[in-house]
């Protein structure tokens, strides 16, 4: 009898079996939840039209049907806006990455006039909503004559600003307070500056936090559609987040005119898909990197 | 020996032996100007940038908000119209914000606990050490990836927000029942889109991960030789020593709820009316400070009372 209720519930509870059992019930459940939707987009885009008219036909396709991942492609102008797409991320996550941990080691480990009140200014970026400042930044960049083009979306970040770079800040700020103050402290002694201990002795070892920016930068940028349709509403090349709701607005146009209804839903899994396909193939490779270095960074205030 | 040399460094600190002239000057002679002018090269940037992309938007939205501005070929024109815009969202044609607002308000109040509590919790299992752990965190940061783009609206919009075991349970009769009919919308609402509510707990499941972290495990060692139960062991111990990372997630929460740009109140702000649009951004960012407020005030009261406690 005390066997059982020792293998049941353990000597400490959450070495119990019964308590082993709701937790993975518990875990099950939610990755379920996470993962319904991808696996609906899955099956919904690869089914023919025989299995979309079909009740019986739910989770598993009779028969696989490319079709509608052809026409994705082709309403998306993939390719272009694949293009687009990497460019504006990967140049806005690497320029936040210098950017950032510039500022971030600033507040972290320099002086400089007015610190706290500064400080206050990057609390203050990262609590506002973009929308307060969005009309005078558009007024502004037509004023540069940077509307329609990618600008608006890069040039900020070269500043340790852009899309949500405050917050980059912080993290980069934090990574390097809780590190030890002697690593810097020798190099001081063999006579280095600033710039060099920052980009031979900080930079290197900050692997965790780099990915972490690098990898939170890339994929906001990737899916944020908000500052594209604000910047860019009248050019042709976009990027894939928003054409996604220009497609959208050209099935809405067709299904009105008639006809394709039932084939609205398998397109835009199928572009869906394909927009988030590459950060899916780029978590794969990076999650490992990530999940640790959200560890070891504290990602923390 | 480590000790030696570092006794060494720090009575040398603040007057290091120049090895020209043999002699000891102090540091902030001039080390300390030139620390201050390092230290300002590198912020430079950033101040820049704060300046350019942030302050003075930021100061030419307040003044488009007391202007009506008409954009022409020839440039911006814009006439004083005094706070008229102010008066007419807040008083005159409460529609605009009102309507919107309150229910918005009352979902973030029943989002922000649920988000908060799911998180916790999700992070608290994933620290422990079970069979498959690296694969469910894998599975568990995906809504990273997801969240922040329209693919989320698309997967609501197929009706993957809800969950079918609320109506298979009669949740909502349930609820009609007992909550006042004021709640009801908003709370109708958040359980319709439940999933999307943990859909958002990407980054706050992060967040108490890496908070977790550092409780150091001696901690716990100790409680269990003291023999607490895990009851109290997470009421004593894991609760207090998250709780600056819960005001963290709450803050990030709210800024993330707040900003989202599918929120009702931020559709809002359009390149219609620069003016209108302005007032109306100022009056919902001055809402979202208060909101912070409140929180901090929470925030400093706990703190208190569990600083008191020790």
């Amino acid at each position: 009898m005390n066997k059982v209720k020792q293998l049941l519930l353990g000597k400490e509870v959450d070495k119990g079996l019964l308590f082993r059992i709701l937790m993975y019930l518990l875990l099950i459940d939610v990755a379920f939840i996470y993962l319904k939707p991808i696996i609906y987009m899955i099956t919904t885009m690869i089914k023919s039209k025989q299995d979309l008219l079909d009740p019986a036909v739910i989770w598993v396709p009779m028969k696989l049907y490319a079709g509608h991942l052809i026409d994705a492609l082709g309403m998306l102008d993939y390719w272009k806006g694949f293009t687009i797409s990497v460019t504006v991320a990967s140049l806005s996550a690497l320029f936040q990455i210098i950017s950032c941990a510039v500022a971030g080691y600033a507040f972290a480990r320099l002086e400089f006039p007015f610190k706290k009140f500064w400080f206050a200014a990057l609390l203050f970026t990262f609590i506002m909503p973009p929308q307060v400042t969005i009309l005078p930044s558009i007024l502004m960049f037509k004023e540069f004559g940077w509307i329609n083009t990618y600008w608006p979306l890069i040039i900020p970040t070269l500043f340790g600003h852009g899309l949500k770079g405050a917050l980059f800040v912080l993290i980069f700020r934090q990574f390097f307070s809780t590190l030890p103050k002697e690593m810097e402290e020798a190099a001081r002694m063999d006579g280095a500056g600033a710039l060099r201990i920052f980009f031979k002795v900080m930079l290197p070892i900050s692997r965790s936090a780099i990915i972490v920016v690098f990898l939170f930068s890339f994929v906001w940028t990737w899916n944020d559609s908000y500052f594209p349709s604000m910047y860019m509403f009248g050019a042709s090349d976009v990027p894939l987040s928003t054409s996604l709701s220009k497609l959208n607005a050209k099935l809405a146009m067709e299904a009105q005119e008639g006809g394709l209804r039932a084939f609205l839903e398998p397109i835009k899994m199928a572009a869906s898909f394909f927009i988030i396909l590459p950060l899916l193939v780029l978590y794969a490779f990076t999650q490992r990197w990530f999940v640790e270095g959200i560890e070891r960074t504290g990602l923390v205030e | 020996m480590l000790a030696r040399m570092k006794k060494t460094l720090q009575q040398n600190r603040w007057y290091p032996l120049n090895r020209a002239t043999k002699t000891r000057r102090p540091i902030w002679r001039n080390t300390a100007t030139l620390r201050k002018i390092e230290g300002s090269l590198f912020i430079a940037p950033w101040i820049f940038g704060f300046i350019a992309f942030v302050a003075f938007p930021l100061v030419y939205s307040l003044y488009m908000s007391f202007n009506l501005v008409k954009i022409t070929v020839t440039g911006v024109h814009s006439s004083w119209v005094g706070i008229q815009y102010y008066r007419e969202i807040l008083f005159s044609d409460g529609g605009l914000l009102y309507d919107d607002l309150f229910p918005f308000l009352r979902e973030a109040l029943v989002i922000i606990p649920i988000i908060l509590v799911f998180s916790l919790m999700i992070a608290i299992l994933l620290n422990m050490k079970f069979y498959g752990r690296g694969l469910f965190r894998v599975i568990f940061f995906l809504p990273v990836i997801f969240s922040s783009g329209q693919i989320i609206d698309e997967f609501m919009e197929q009706g993957e927000g809800t969950l079918t075991i609320i109506s298979d349970l009669k949740v909502d009769t349930f609820l009609q029942q007992y909550l006042p009919e004021m709640w009801l919308n908003p709370v109708q609402n958040v359980i319709g889109s439940f999933v999307l509510v943990l859909w958002y707990s990407g980054v706050q499941i992060l967040i108490f991960l890496a908070g977790r972290q550092t409780i150091s495990g001696s901690v716990y060692e100790a409680a269990r030789i003291d023999g607490a139960d895990p009851w109290s062991i997470f009421w004593k111990i894991t609760l207090p020593g998250m709780a600056p990372f819960i005001f963290l997630n709450m803050i990030y929460t709210i800024v993330d709820l707040f900003t989202y740009p599918s929120n009702p109140i931020i559709g809002k702000v359009t390149t219609d009316n620069y003016g209108l649009s302005s007032a109306l951004a100022w009056i919902y960012f001055m809402i979202v400070l208060l909101f912070i407020g409140i929180v901090l005030f929470i925030y400093s009261r706990i703190n208190h009372k569990l600083a008191t406690q020790r």
